[in-house]
């Protein structure tokens, strides 16, 4: 093999600042794979002996892993600093060889199945004329046995076929992580998707979590996803953390209703930093503006409603109202600013007087309604009529009025105003019965 | 093979929505390539078939969204001349500036068939080279913003201070301090020619960053 390759590489690197990936090196010139893994081999030791350019590359990885007792072959892409890294995690390497070389430092794998996407797409027929995998009973069917296939089985036939195509290190290249990524992206996961979506990918992240933490200790299939991970070195990091956190927090509960709950202390818990409750609060704004408008509450109310339960005397009940009443506080408030502002905030009116007491009795009401999947309102002003006496319903407006001042530097008006709406509306319309329910309760 | 005009505006509707798009995807990986923001808040998609990086910021995407919007209008007109994503250091001189030059034909002619895929492939080309440019660029300083900036043919502009087309988002005639940059250095990144339209992307740096 004459010495042109070199050149040819060099051009293609520096000239071009194209990334040359193998397959992409073996079908542009017409070469079989190996010979072009060689090849930049090649070039790659050239250059460095030479240290005038600074490149990079990639190196494709295979070989056997063993998680917990149980091997399973693994196949990654990894950057040349992580190369050493990986290859001592395996206990047996079975090929290692140069991916790609480019000029460029990459920061995630999207490029590498770019730059083989047009090249594999223009020899579609023939891509794998090159290629060193070989099966002699892989044939393409032909377009009659295709149409039978399809009328027999509508899903499976076509797939084979697609992934042909994406053979070697594509099927990792292409693959993101289905986990979805807390810390920053936390914030953004639930507010993605509109509306009553908010609830069913909410069910579903939670899911999700269910069964990646399920699976955690049994295995890793995170694993395979994990060498694209690679690529993200602190996210990666991350991702023990939080499948560990996750396992704790579904393992304490079974219910979907309560995994919501331990979704948010988990959210809350996991990035500090980052305003973790944005989310479980712009979730809360989001669905509270919704018809069923307080399915944010709903969520934590249901604590209370347990609690209730188990104490039903209403003296105790208010105890039990006071420490629910800081989550109360921040769905209410519908701000994004911190837990802790918030606590605070939300403390401060605890501390003063009976007065925000009942106020909370009132929100604590809504809960119940939610609890029974019926028609919200409604029943929500009923609970607040045996909560609440002639003299709490004034009490409740005046602790409406209270509390705001301390609110406001912490919320938005428009939500401000909207609560105060609603707990004046609430005690409103609470105060037709009162007088005959607040008799029970006053005492 | 069909004869448009540029009076034929559905036509450059659909131009203008392809190159709106494809200004959407580039801005956004020119934020994540060049770090402008942390990586942390970008998420994988797909687009034009392969995975590009788009951020989940909601105020950032919508802001982006609506410069676009706005945007949009003068390319239907063909009077933007080019597109320019400037990233600026903390003082808000230029540092780099990104220039798509988007010109478009006025007779078109089009054959229905190849056109789109054609140009999806010239589009994700554009991709990648945004993607491995930071092996021609020096590194910014941290602490980058970064803003858009049209440059529009004749008196356009004057058009858009009439009509607010989004509310609350006026555009105003870019500062003498955005526009000019100290000692810029040319590289051209990628061309494309298509039927439809003719772009070009280069990038001006500045020779000494920090």
């Amino acid at each position: 093999m004459d010495e042109l390759y070199l050149d040819n590489i060099d051009e293609f690197v520096n000239d071009h600042d194209k990334i040359v990936t193998y397959k992409w090196l073996s079908l542009t010139l017409g070469v079989h794979v190996n010979t072009a893994k060689q090849m930049l081999y090649h070039y790659l030791d050239h250059k460095r002996k030479e240290s005038s350019a600074q490149l990079h590359a990639t190196y494709l990885v295979s070989g056997k892993f063993e998680d917990n007792g149980q091997t399973g072959h693994k196949v990654s892409v990894v950057k040349e600093d992580q190369l050493e890294d990986f290859k001592s995690k395996m206990s047996l390497v079975v090929s290692v060889h140069v991916y790609s070389v480019q000029k460029a430092l990459l920061k995630d794998s999207g490029p590498l199945y770019s730059v083989d996407y047009d090249a594999v797409k223009d020899n579609l027929k023939n891509c794998t004329k090159f290629s060193a995998i070989r099966c002699a009973s892989a044939v393409p069917m032909s377009s009659l046995e295709l149409q039978q296939a399809r009328q027999i089985h509508q899903v499976p036939a076509p797939e084979p076929e697609h992934k042909k195509p994406a053979m070697n290190g594509e099927a990792n290249a292409s693959k993101p992580s289905t986990k979805p990524q807390k810390g920053i992206m936390g914030m953004f996961a639930s507010k993605a998707a509109p509306k009553n979506q908010d609830n069913v990918k909410d069910i579903k992240t939670e899911q999700k979590e269910d069964t990646p933490v399920a699976e955690a200790p049994k295995s890793k299939p995170a694993a395979k996803a994990n060498p694209m991970m690679n690529f993200f070195g602190t996210q990666t990091a991350k991702k023990p953390d939080k499948t560990e956190k996750k396992e704790e927090a579904a393992q304490s509960s079974s219910s979907a209703e309560v995994q919501r709950q331990s979704s948010q202390p988990e959210e809350k818990r996991e990035a500090p930093a980052v305003q973790p409750p944005k989310d479980t609060k712009k979730e809360a704004r989001s669905k509270s503006k919704r018809v069923v408008d307080s399915d944010s509450e709903e969520e934590k109310m249901e604590k209370k409603k347990r609690r209730r339960i188990k104490k039903p005397e209403p003296d105790s009940s208010d105890e039990d109202v006071i420490p629910d009443s800081p989550q109360q506080m921040k769905t209410r408030e519908l701000s994004p600013s911190p837990e802790k502002e918030v606590e605070p905030v939300s403390h401060s009116p605890s501390g003063n007087s009976q007065k925000t007491r009942k106020r909370r009795r009132v929100l604590k009401a809504r809960t119940f309604v939610d609890d029974e999947g019926c028609i919200v309102t409604e029943k929500c002003y009923e609970s607040e009529s045996y909560s609440e006496t002639e003299d709490d319903v004034q009490a409740t407006k005046q602790a409406s009025k209270d509390p705001v001042p301390a609110k406001r530097p912490a919320s938005h008006k428009p939500d401000e105003k909207k609560s105060q709406k609603k707990t004046s509306a609430n005690a409103n319309k609470g105060s037709k019965q009162a007088s005959i329910m607040g008799f029970f309760q006053k005492k | 093979m069909t004869t448009l005009t540029r009076q034929d505006l559905n036509f450059g509707q659909v131009v203008a929505d392809i190159l709106c798009e494809f200004l959407e995807v580039a801005i956004h990986l020119i934020l994540y390539v060049r770090e402008v923001y942390p990586s942390g808040i970008f998420q994988k998609r797909k687009k034009y078939s392969v995975p590009v990086q788009m951020s989940c910021h909601p105020e950032l995407n919508q802001y982006i969204q609506d410069t676009l919007h706005c945007v949009k209008p003068l390319i239907e007109k063909n009077d933007a001349e080019k597109v320019v994503v400037v990233i600026m250091d903390k003082e808000h001189h230029p540092v780099e500036r990104f220039v798509f030059e988007i010109s478009q034909p006025t007779l078109l002619s089009i054959s229905s068939d190849t056109l789109l895929s054609h140009v999806e492939q010239l589009l994700r080309a554009f991709i990648l080279k945004i993607s491995v440019c930071d092996a021609v660029l020096n590194n910014n300083p941290p602490g980058c913003s970064f803003t858009v900036l049209v440059h529009t043919r004749d008196a356009a502009t004057r058009n858009m201070e009439k009509v607010q087309v989004i509310k609350d988002f006026p555009w105003i005639v870019a500062d003498e301090q955005e526009v000019h940059m100290q000692e810029p250095r040319l590289i051209p990144l990628k061309t494309m020619t298509s039927d439809i339209v003719k772009m070009q992307l280069y990038v001006e740096e500045r020779a000494h960053k920090t």
